[in-house]
């Protein structure tokens, strides 16, 4: 048993935190809500010479061979900081799948190129149904020669909008097959939705889109257990972002109680906000460490189902507590748009939303304990 | 970061399992557990077998019957006890965890001699004497009163739920030796013989166990059982409620177990309600099993687990009151039904868990007790 993260992961953390105090602060968070791309180029750069995009990539193709706890180090510095733009969509949901499940050609063709930060990538799974499991895929894929025809509608693709190719899954007769599909593919149509976070979310609609075959991920007809493998990866993305997220709330809330004064006192030593520190206190440290478990998990490559689906259960519940909480005791400030809490508010509730919320990683759990 | 136990201690843990599984006086001991009223027969024996294998102290040095372990090998052994011993488990006993946290600390050589062989071998136990009346969650304001008689303490007073004093022969005993403001800077800890002439007993039946209080009348306590320092009780006290507050999770998540499987059979699982219900619970109990695992790594690494053990007090005992709702609500209208009677379900467990659990919110401090210590300690918001 060890709760610690080593050395390495320790510096990469501390490394992350002070590059991203100096280049994203709230001013560029605020930014990017109202730029239309959402992201910075530059930064994307930058963040590519320190080689995160590659950080899970082996050496071979220009990463730098880390696994899901360094990944988890790195994930919660940026939770905390509530970067934008198209990180994960590019690295956990996109490089990953390629990695593992890819042809020796494909893998060539694009890891590369997303460690050096070269391209950005997205994944379009997420329909109308808005249901996260092999049934709720309409989108079709007709086979026509050597190539192709897709069509559907993606809902919620995070920054469809910037993204040079996507992974893409549609129904091919019974069977669920995922494509990699280059964005300016003839047929395809992409707008950008409104969202609470005001995160780049796209509705992605596919219109006879021709796809060579050589482009499919993994087998045909075979593509939903890489699906529910990225969802896996996904999902305790998601987990380790709220868990930074929720630290910094925990902190910046607990720093209020010690100079807001009310009734003659500070807030802080009355019993009815100490509680409610200390219950945010006791989920951000649950949060974490269901966290780190799972990450584990899958940093031993061992089976981490259950643990991932309780991590993502308890994390999504917990970053809607912890964050009302924060509100709760910012009162009336925390509501104003000048003020942070709400920027952690409104961006919990997308990560909650991310991969299956409570609820849906609940039933996961539920069967995997045979009932 | 690492979640797995070693080839070592998965063998350790093992063997404790497999003697409690066989043991002929392991299972009279689990019967008299159960009944809530402290060690029988059966208990002292198996104590004793435990004791000499090691197993009830692996933390504590070899000199003193303890194996020379990390901490980390304790809570192994306790995982394994209290799933064996299942309801009426009490986790850490005073003896082992109080005073002999304490002894091996701060008491002299010849306390050490006298004591930590016996707690360690199983041949003795301790009674907590902390609560009283008046001094139940604000403990500093304790008031039974310990005079320097010169030749020996002379101790007048009375004592609250001190839960082991029918069974244990010694008291763990904290007492006013000076009238001071703060009023933590005047206790002292005594060990007081359970036998000493003007000590009586009288007993109490709460819900679930047994308990008593204790009146001290003109009891004469030798000076060389005074602990430690004169007056530096509190902290002594308030050292060792960190590993008092050492919780297994096992065997709560062993009733959840049994709560599970009562679902599948009873086809209760088809219910997506329940199916929420109960995930939520198994992961609430994975969360729980981590916190309490850190105790034993932060003792490994020379920390001092006070707002953690805060932290896994709360949450294991707010989660304990959460699996019994829950089975009740899953038994429905059978979870009224007693061990003995007809219908009754899982032997009736969850009736007598619903109102025995209520003893978790309470004792080594209450819930709200254990928010104050995360709110000042681990978060550092002002007192007043």
């Amino acid at each position: 048993m060890d709760f610690s993260f080593n050395e390495e992961q320790e510096m990469l953390r501390k490394s992350a935190r002070q590059f991203l105090e100096d280049e994203c602060p709230k001013k560029f968070v605020r930014d990017m809500e109202e730029d239309e791309k959402g992201y910075s180029p530059e930064l994307w750069k930058r963040m590519a010479e320190l080689g995160w995009m590659g950080l899970l990539l082996p050496e071979e193709y220009g990463g730098l061979g880390g696994n899901f706890l360094d990944l988890t180090a790195l994930l919660e510095e940026m939770g905390r900081a509530l970067l934008p733009g198209p990180f994960l969509p590019t690295t956990v949901y996109s490089s990953l799948p390629i990695l593992h499940y890819g042809t020796e050609e494909q893998k060539r063709e694009f890891l590369p190129k997303i460690a050096e930060g070269k391209l950005i990538m997205t994944l379009a799974i997420t329909e109308p149904s808005g249901r996260f499991d092999e049934a709720g895929i309409e989108t079709k894929a007709i086979r026509s020669n050597n190539d192709y025809l897709i069509t559907g509608t993606k809902l919620l693709v995070p920054d469809a909008h910037i993204a040079d190719w996507f992974l893409c899954a549609a129904k091919e007769g019974e069977g669920i097959t995922l494509f990699l599909i280059d964005a300016k593919t003839p047929g395809i149509n992409c707008t950008l939705l409104k969202t609470l976070a005001a995160d780049k979310q796209c509705e992605v609609i596919l219109d006879n889109a021709k796809v060579p075959a050589r482009n499919i991920l993994g087998k045909s007809g075979a593509g939903w257990e890489i699906a529910s493998k990225i969802e896996q990866w996904g999902a305790i993305a998601q987990c380790a972002l709220i868990s930074g997220c929720l630290q910094q709330v925990l902190e910046m809330t607990v720093d209020y109680t010690k100079e807001r004064m009310q009734f003659g006192k500070l807030i802080g030593s009355f019993q009815a906000i100490q509680h409610q520190c200390a219950d945010m206190a006791i989920d951000v440290d649950a949060v974490k460490f269901i966290t780190y478990e799972a990450a584990w998990k899958l940093s031993q490559k061992l089976p981490a189902t259950i643990e991932v689906s309780r991590a993502k259960a308890w994390t999504s519940d917990a970053s809607r507590r912890v964050c009302l909480t924060g509100h709760r005791i910012h009162g009336g400030l925390g509501l104003t748009e000048d003020h942070d809490m709400q920027l952690y508010f409104r961006r919990a509730k997308a990560m909650e939303l991310a991969f299956g919320d409570g609820d849906f990683h609940r039933e996961i759990v539920a069967k995997e304990l045979g009932l | 970061m690492d979640f797995g136990f070693s080839p070592e201690q998965e063998k350790f843990r093992q063997e404790i399992h497999e003697f409690l599984e066989n043991d002929a006086d392991a299972k009279g001991a689990k019967e008299e557990w159960a009944a809530g009223n402290g060690y029988g027969p059966h208990t002292w024996v198996i104590m004793k077998k435990l004791g000499a294998r090691g197993w009830l102290t692996p933390a504590w040095p070899k000199e003193y019957g303890g194996l020379g372990l990390p901490a980390m090998y304790r809570a192994l052994a306790m995982e394994e006890m209290d799933y064996f011993t299942g309801r009426g488990s009490r986790g850490v006993l005073c003896g082992i965890g109080m005073t002999g946290t304490v002894l091996l600390g701060h008491g002299s050589e010849e306390q050490k001699r006298e004591y930590l062989l016996r707690i360690s071998r199983g041949e003795i136990d301790f009674a907590l004497g902390y609560t009283e009346p008046e001094a139940g969650s604000d403990l500093a304001n304790l008031s039974i009163k310990a005079e320097d008689k010169g030749d020996y303490f002379l101790v007048n007073g009375q004592k609250m739920f001190n839960t082991a004093c029918h069974y244990a022969q010694y008291h763990w005993l904290g007492a006013r030796t000076q009238v001071v403001e703060p009023k933590y800077k005047g206790i002292s800890l005594f060990i007081v013989d359970l036998k000493t002439p003007g000590i009586t007993i009288i007993p109490i039946q709460a819900l679930g166990f047994k308990t008593n209080q204790i009146f001290y009348d003109n009891v004469k306590v030798p000076k060389n059982c005074l602990v430690g320092e004169l007056n530096r009780g509190f902290y002594y006290i308030m050292e060792a409620l960190d590993h008092e507050r050492t919780y297994t999770t096992s065997r709560l998540n062993g009733e959840l177990e049994k709560l599970i499987q009562y679902a599948k059979t009873s086809g209760k699982s088809k219910d997506p309600i329940i199916r929420q219900k109960l995930a939520q619970l198994s992961t609430e109990m994975e969360i729980a099993k981590l916190f309490a695992l850190r105790i034993p790594w932060m003792l490994d690494r020379g920390m001092r687990p006070t707002p953690e053990a805060a932290i896994l007090k709360v949450f294991y005992a707010e989660l304990q009151q959460r699996v019994i709702n829950t089975a009740q609500q899953i038994l429905s209208p059978y979870g009224q039904l007693k061990k003995d009677s007809k219908w009754a379900q899982l032997d009736g467990e969850f009736e007598l868990e619903y109102t025995a659990s209520l003893e978790g919110i309470i004792t080594r401090g209450t819930c709200e007790v254990m928010r104050n210590i995360i709110a000042l300690r681990k978060l550092g918001l002002p007192a007043r």
